[in-house]
């Protein structure tokens, strides 16, 4: 099958001097179900923002459904936006605007600017973002203006504004890592459980390795901008974990 | 020991040159301007003689035709403010650099709003009523361009201060830039620009008394025509209304405030 996601050779310098990402490739396939880990500053996020070009990479390319991301003119990075989702930790709502209007700001990019611009959607727009704050259990606090709700019901309109791009990929960085835990499980079941439904391909950085282990078809672990670990959740042994997270500590007291 | 007891000496040292220094400048600066707390004292028999003769007690028969004349000076605050705030708002979506379209705009708008902000309304005001005339026109114009020069600044400033990361949430949806701009930004952005607007209502209030003055028109050309006819009963008057309109402007913005924010 013809990968949705073909990452190349991709590099980030910052304008700093920081490499966050260093030559790094791999392809993703429809249909999987990929976590991301790695401890802070390893690239994770830095990796996910060159896919829908909101970071540009320094070298290398990013192929989405056989198109060069990076090398698009900037109308058609918008384009390629419209079918790539993004889940942020900190949600990124519009605090002042309701639940219903933030779900349909993942119309913008099917709406023209005018429209867009005053909030005017079209009816078949506000049905389906309906229907989708339904099946994320949020119908009830449609109008309820954003920063009215509790982080896990925020999230699950951050998921819904995602989904209402009618995206082919899910991009989500850190989903749980500001909730508690049985808000935790819940954003990863809806995430899982969706992606399966609607056959979407996603990509998640995760901190937790038992919550990548769980959910994940494919690992990847990365350490100083680099993939270190790239297979199934079954192949991820201690040993790797330990050298992603860099756990391994040097013996309390030296035998010499 | 010895390096922390020489900290010590050091900042009482600093402490006294900077004493010895403040008091050098306030003796130079009064003899400068011949300043003598005999003759502040002397002048308190004829303050009170012009506050208590002249002054009071108020003529309030002359309320009514000053009634107009501060309602000029509420009308032209009012005008400002709002004319200010509508320019100043485009301008200031140019100025931010979260929003600007390109730096080079940003540096120029941020330049031409600093010298309008850093031009009093007075000065303002002296150069109008060289063009216009005295009367109401140039103190809204004056007031107009005190209100871009502040509020651009400010609305710039709050435009900078908004979350990055809603804005990026946007772009990841594919918006445009208008789109991101009222849909992402201007949301944030709503409570300071409610705000900044009735702060700056409040300052061109008090503003209009004093560009009146010069030939603003409102009360403070009334309290000025007052004072050079020698009706200090009816200034005194009119200072009571330009109270009275200050305080309750004052009290109703922050009422507003509280409400919208």
């Amino acid at each position: 099958m013809e990968p949705v996601l073909k990452i190349e050779h991709l590099t980030k310098v910052y304008p700093d001097g920081t490499v966050a990402l260093s030559n790094t490739s791999f392809d993703v396939h429809p249909g999987e179900f990929v976590v991301v880990i790695g401890s802070s500053g390893a690239g994770k996020s830095t990796l996910l923002r060159c896919i829908n070009l909101l970071v540009e990479p320094t070298e290398g390319d990013v192929i989405f459904k056989g198109e060069k991301v990076n090398q698009s003119k900037s109308k058609q990075v918008k384009h390629i936006r419209r079918e790539i989702g993004m889940v942020f930790q900190n949600f990124n709502l519009i605090d002042r605007l309701s639940v219903l209007n933030n779900v349909l700001h993942g119309r913008l990019g099917y709406t023209n600017t005018i429209k867009g611009s005053l909030g005017i959607f079209n009816k078949k727009d506000i049905k389906e973002a309906e229907a989708i704050l339904e099946r994320v259990g949020l119908k009830q606090q449609k109008y309820k203006r954003a920063d009215e709700l509790s982080g896990g019901q925020m999230q699950r309109v951050g998921i819904s504004r995602a989904l209402a791009q009618m995206p082919r990929l899910i991009l989500a960085d850190e989903p749980i890592a500001s909730l508690d835990p049985a808000s935790s499980k819940n954003i990863m079941d809806h995430i899982y459980n969706i992606c399966q439904e609607d056959q979407l391909t996603a990509i998640v950085n995760l901190h937790q390795v038992d919550v990548a282990l769980k959910y994940a078809t494919r690992i990847i672990g990365m350490q100083h901008g680099q993939i270190i670990f790239d297979g199934h959740p079954s192949q991820l042994s201690d040993k790797v974990i330990d050298e992603i997270y860099d756990t391994k500590k040097p013996p309390l007291v030296n035998a010499q | 020991m010895g390096e922390i007891k020489d900290i010590r000496k050091t900042k009482r040292l600093q402490t006294i040159v900077i004493l010895v220094f403040v008091c050098g400048l306030t003796v130079w600066s009064a003899i400068g301007t011949d300043f003598s707390f005999y003759e502040v004292f002397s002048g308190i028999g004829l303050i009170s003689n012009f506050v208590f003769l002249d002054l009071l007690p108020p003529d309030v028969s002359a309320s009514n035709s000053l009634l107009d004349a501060i309602l000029e000076t509420l009308y032209m605050g009012f005008v400002g403010m709002v004319i200010g705030a509508g320019i100043a708002l485009v301008l200031s979506f140019l100025a931010a650099s979260t929003t600007t379209p390109h730096p080079v705009i940003q540096v120029v708008v941020r330049a031409f709003t600093s010298i309008i902000r850093n031009i009093p309304g007075l000065i303002w005001a002296l150069i109008l009523v060289a063009s216009y005339g005295i009367g109401v026109t140039v103190g809204t114009l004056s007031l107009i361009l005190g209100s871009i020069g502040f509020l651009t600044r400010v609305f710039a400033d709050t435009l900078e201060e908004i979350d990055t990361g809603k804005i990026e949430a946007l772009h990841a949806t594919g918006s445009n830039y208008f789109q991101i701009l009222a849909q992402g930004v201007f949301p944030q952005f709503l409570p300071g620009f409610v705000a900044w607007s009735l702060y700056n209502l409040e300052l061109n209030i008090r503003a209009s008394t004093i560009i009146g003055m010069v030939g603003g028109g409102g009360i403070g050309f009334a309290i000025q025509k007052g004072i050079k006819l020698f009706q200090y009963k009816e200034v005194s008057m009119a200072i009571i209304l330009v109270l009275i309109l200050i305080l309750s402007t004052e009290f109703l913005t922050s009422k507003i405030r509280e409400r919208i924010i």
